[in-house]
């Protein structure tokens, strides 16, 4: 049996006899040389390493806010940044000779400001890397139009805000980086927490409540990465643990958004404790796979499991006037018990075949399949003083979610002429899920089944390094979809062009469109997006002394479909109207009278203003002056403007001038 | 038993004696790193601290000693005539080739924004329209910083940076986030998202506290994505749904019109209204303001708690 093991391997050593060691001698260059974009490259006005090992730039300021007119909570929601110090950037390198590294860089910025984030990498060429990324962002949200679009009527029943961070870190060791055998090591971690008001429902009212939430997810992971001649190989395990504590309270006597009495009596909330306790783990694994066994030929595949499950503990205790549907009484005291878990088995995998039999022609094929099946029980144990008597009730439940989605491509690419190369193809879509039925079906479960053909193809065309092209279209007709408002007959466009008409000048445009119909008559869906954007840039001599980008974009968004009006259980018709405008510019000046100490002037901006269903008007002006005081120092100060008006919503505009001052230093 | 060993030994010699001779083999035509270096002697130094300097160095990857060679293509006759026209030049080749060139490598390879499944999709840029192959004061190939990326991008993608201008959008614009935070440049089709963990949407790395599983869950966050109701991009309308009030946003998916399912012959989920709500009153003019739990809920089918 052994024998037959050593097959494989005596083949391996023939195949690799018979394969050249370096890559294939690929075709001359063709006629029309490539006209992408010129690639990013690092500051290189920073001074040399070799002058002295550490290099980089800090820049520290303050921000003055002379005030904030209009709404201070929609500014918070949309804008969010105050006064006070911060450290806009910190950006520094350290690159000893001979050292156990040889590249130290830390990246820092916006620290004060709502969001900030850090960057550390270190490296020894060929031996190891290790990075890690942190971000924070703060994320206010108190919109009252958001919460009650009748709030302008002077109506505040209703109310939904919080005012939490979001934080994400990042941490990897990758050891022999490049070499054919690469392991690594990961951490990632995110968490949310922070507090808010939310509502209280208890039939037929709702009351709002304080709420706080705070969660994390940690991902540990390993792996390896192979490379081996033609063939590349990634095995990944790791595991997350995830947990959820949220709790809402109320001490004070709510009398809710309902504020009549029903059927007598007035009903409130005096006292409210609410907690969920939720705590959960995965294992996942992922394997990917690429191989050339031939010049012509490329194959790859990936396979991912993971197999998360979560674990919830709730408890509820309300107090007040309270009504309880199920007795049709009224109710002092209640509390609430449950108990629940979820387990959800997901696997998908994906297969790659790229050939090309011949120069000018290549055929891809992608076939993929996207599997979960989340199965859940919960057992709510309810118990309710009422006038007299105690009402308990015990609910098991139990609830399912089950999806299987594939997909199959197929699609040709052929260069009819240097520059110039066609393709098209098909894409057939299809799967079936199985979910929790509505409150009001009779059925624990409903299925539905997706089934969609579509039709691929574009060109793409590039002229030397001045013209570049492309548009790619895909339309789909009757097909099967899991919602009302999915694709159902509908095309897709994509265009794109950029055109350097003059030494320096660059035009660019591109194109969108979207169209979408359902003809059932109890759908009549009709949905159109479409964008058009034009760019004009001016880059003289690199944009050492003048850099003039240009940018219009002018978009329209157009859906109407049919709906059942839930209170009169009549047909309506929902309609979405957006056309949008968005213009930016960003002049930046840098007279060469002055020489290498000359100031340099930057203004632009951008502004978005929209009619329609929600007309809006957001616009944000800047203007900055760079002088440079010393060698390396240079005094920056910034003036940026925010203001947003809503036509609907006049309550919610608001306005802001503002004044960064900050000193740059760079070596 | 003995002689199975033996030959499983003897494979095993063979195999790394051979592929050792094979990766040895210094091909006709190539002239070697070192003789790049006596002319192109500022990139030949710098290319000791670049990433690619491996390949020179490690025999296992098979182009030691060539690494030049192996994406500039055999260089003996160039420098024997020093013309350009006897050496490839992987900047001026077509997207299209220049992927394929730098694929033979990198395709497949795990990188910080995702795994290397192909180049940018049909009519983008090839490899070095975003990487500087030959970056040598120590940067990466690529820039790194939040703002750097966007730029990058923005500057291809014009009518989606229009979107980031909108009121309602993250942090792009404001360096707080990139745009390969969520995708991967380096596919096409349902790789060009990122994803979470093994294979939850990208979204789910920061808003972990919605990726569940859930006891109850809402369908079309598992079958369609955050996008069934959110522009991520950006959007007019508070926390970047598509419609400019929540209550459209659900109802346009739960309504149960009398033909659907009948005539149709193709059941739509969610489609039975889920209550009898007047929507004329404002409390329900917002659906989420009671199904607070709209992502999904560990305890309540009806998204209530």
């Amino acid at each position: 049996m052994r024998l037959l093991l050593l097959a494989p391997l005596v083949l391996g050593v023939a195949w690799a006899q018979v394969q050249p060691a370096p890559p294939p001698a690929t075709p001359p260059p063709p006629a029309t040389p490539s006209t992408t974009p010129p690639a990013a490259t690092p500051d290189q006005s920073a001074p040399a390493a070799s002058d002295f090992p550490i290099s980089g730039s800090v820049e520290v300021g303050y921000r003055i806010v002379p005030g904030v007119g209009g709404n201070q909570n929609v500014y918070d929601s949309t804008v969010n940044l105050g006064q006070g110090l911060r450290l806009i950037n910190l950006d520094f390198t350290v690159s000893p000779v001979k050292s156990l590294f040889d590249h130290f860089e830390v990246q820092a910025s916006s620290w004060g400001d709502p969001y900030d984030s850090a960057r550390v990498e270190v490296d020894k060429n060929g031996l190891y890397r290790f990075t890690a990324d942190y971000r924070n962002t703060a994320y206010f949200d108190f919109l009252p139009s958001f919460a009650n679009p009748a709030a302008s009527s002077g109506s505040l029943l209703t109310e939904s805000s919080f005012d939490t961070h979001i934080r994400t870190s990042d941490v990897e060791l990758d050891l022999l980086p490049g070499h054919w055998i690469s392991p690594y090591l990961g951490w990632s971690r995110d968490s949310w927490y922070g507090s808010g008001t939310t509502d209280f429902t208890d039939f037929p009212n709702n009351y709002p409540v304080a709420n706080s939430e705070s969660d994390s997810t940690n991902t540990f992971r390993g792996g390896v990465q192979l490379q081996l001649p033609r063939t590349h190989v990634v095995l990944e395990g790791g595991g997350t643990t995830f947990k959820d504590d949220q709790g809402a309270s109320d001490s004070v006597t709510e009398n809710g958004d309902l504020t009549l009495p029903y059927f007598g009596e007035q009903l409130n909330l005096s006292g409210l404790s609410e907690l969920y306790r939720v705590r959960g783990d995965s294992i996942y694994t992922k394997a990917s796979i690429a191989s050339n066994p031939w010049e012509w030929l490329s194959v790859s595949g990936t396979f991912m499991y993971a197999d998360p499950s979560l674990t919830t503990n709730y408890t509820s205790s309300a107090n007040g006037t309270l009504f309880l549907p199920a007795t049709f009484a009224f109710y002092n005291s209640g509390q609430d018990m449950a108990t629940a878990d979820a387990n959800m088995p997901h696997s998908s995998g994906s297969l790659t075949a790229e050939a090309r039999p011949m120069r000018r022609l290549r055929i891809v094929e992608y076939w993929s399949t996207d599997r979960l099946h989340n199965a859940a029980d919960s057992l709510l144990t309810e118990e309710y003083l009422t006038t007299g008597s105690t009402f308990l009730n015990t609910n098991p439940d139990t609830d399912r979610l089950v999806l299987t989605d594939n997909q199959q491509q197929l699609e040709a690419f052929y260069e009819v002429l240097p520059g110039l190369t066609v393709h098209g193809g098909e894409r057939y879509e299809w799967g079936d899920a199985t979910v929790r039925g509505s409150t009001l079906s009779e059925l624990p479960l409903e299925s539905s089944s997706l089934s969609r053909n579509t039709g691929l193809g574009g060109v793409s065309f590039r002229m030397k390094q001045t013209v570049r092209a492309s548009a790619d279209f895909e339309a789909s007709s009757n097909g099967e979809a899991y919602f009302r408002t999915s694709l159902h007959n509908y095309w897709r466009l994509r265009s794109r062009a950029q055109w350097e008409f003059l030494p320096n000048w660059r035009l660019a445009g591109d194109f969108f469109e979207l169209n979408n119909n359902n003809p059932d008559p109890s759908v009549d869906l009709h949905f159109v997006s479409r964008a058009e954007s034009a760019s004009l840039s001016w880059l003289p001599k690199g944009g050492h002394n003048v850099d003039v980008l240009l940018e219009y974009t002018r978009s329209n968004v157009n859906s109407n479909i049919l709906y059942l009006d839930p209170g009169t259980l009549g047909t309506a018709l929902s309609t979405y109207l957006e056309n949008g405008n968005t213009a930016t510019a960003l002049i930046d000046l840098a007279p060469k009278a002055f020489g290498s100490f000359a100031p340099r002037f930057s203004f632009g901006g951008s502004l978005f203003t929209s009619a329609g269903s929600r007309p809006t008007d957001y616009y944000q002006p800047t203007a900055r002056l760079s002088v440079p005081l010393a060698k390396g120092v240079l005094w920056n100060s910034e003036w940026r403007w925010y203001s947003m008006s809503e036509r609907l919503y006049a309550f919610e505009d608001f306005r802001s001038n503002q004044l960064m001052l900050s000193l740059k230093y760079t070596r | 038993m003995l002689l199975e060993k033996v030959c499983l030994f003897a494979a095993a010699a063979v195999l790394l004696v051979g592929m050792t001779a094979a990766f040895a083999q210094t091909p006709k035509g190539f002239g070697g790193t070192a003789q790049c270096g006596t002319c192109h002697d500022e990139i030949s130094k710098a290319f000791e601290k670049n990433p690619h300097h491996v390949v020179d160095t490690d025999k296992h990857l098979g182009h030691a000693g060539f690494a030049c060679e192996t994406c500039h293509g055999p260089g003996a006759k160039h420098a024997d005539s020093l013309s350009a026209a006897d050496i490839r030049n992987p900047a001026k080749l077509s997207p299209d080739e220049q992927n394929k060139l730098c694929l033979t490598c990198h395709r497949n390879e795990s990188t910080p924004v995702g795994r290397i499944a192909g180049g940018h999709p049909e009519g983008g840029p090839g490899c070095v329209g975003c990487h500087s192959i030959h970056g040598t004061d120590h940067r990466p190939l690529v820039v790194h910083a939040s703002a750097d990326v966007n730029k990058m991008c923005a500057a291809c993608h014009q009518s989606v940076w229009a979107d980031f201008q909108r009121p309602y959008k993250h942090r792009l614009p404001e360096g707080a986030m990139s745009c390969v935070g969520c995708h991967n440049p380096h596919g096409s089709g349902s790789e060009t998202q990122r994803v979470a963990f093994a294979n939850e949407p990208g979204c789910f790395r920061c808003h972990g506290e919605m990726r569940g599983p859930f006891t109850y869950e809402h369908a079309p966050v598992r079958l369609e994505g955050c996008m069934a109701c959110h522009e991520p991009h950006g959007s007019a309308n508070p926390r970047m749904l598509i419609r400019h009030e929540v209550r459209f946003v659900c109802l346009e998916c739960h309504s149960n019109l009398v033909s659907n399912p009948p005539s149709a012959g193709h059941q739509t989920l969610g489609g039975t209204p889920p209550s009898f709500h007047d929507l004329r009153n404002p409390r329900y003019q917002n659906c989420t303001v009671c199904h607070v739990k709209i992502h999904g809920s560990y305890v309540d089918g009806t998204l209530l708690r």
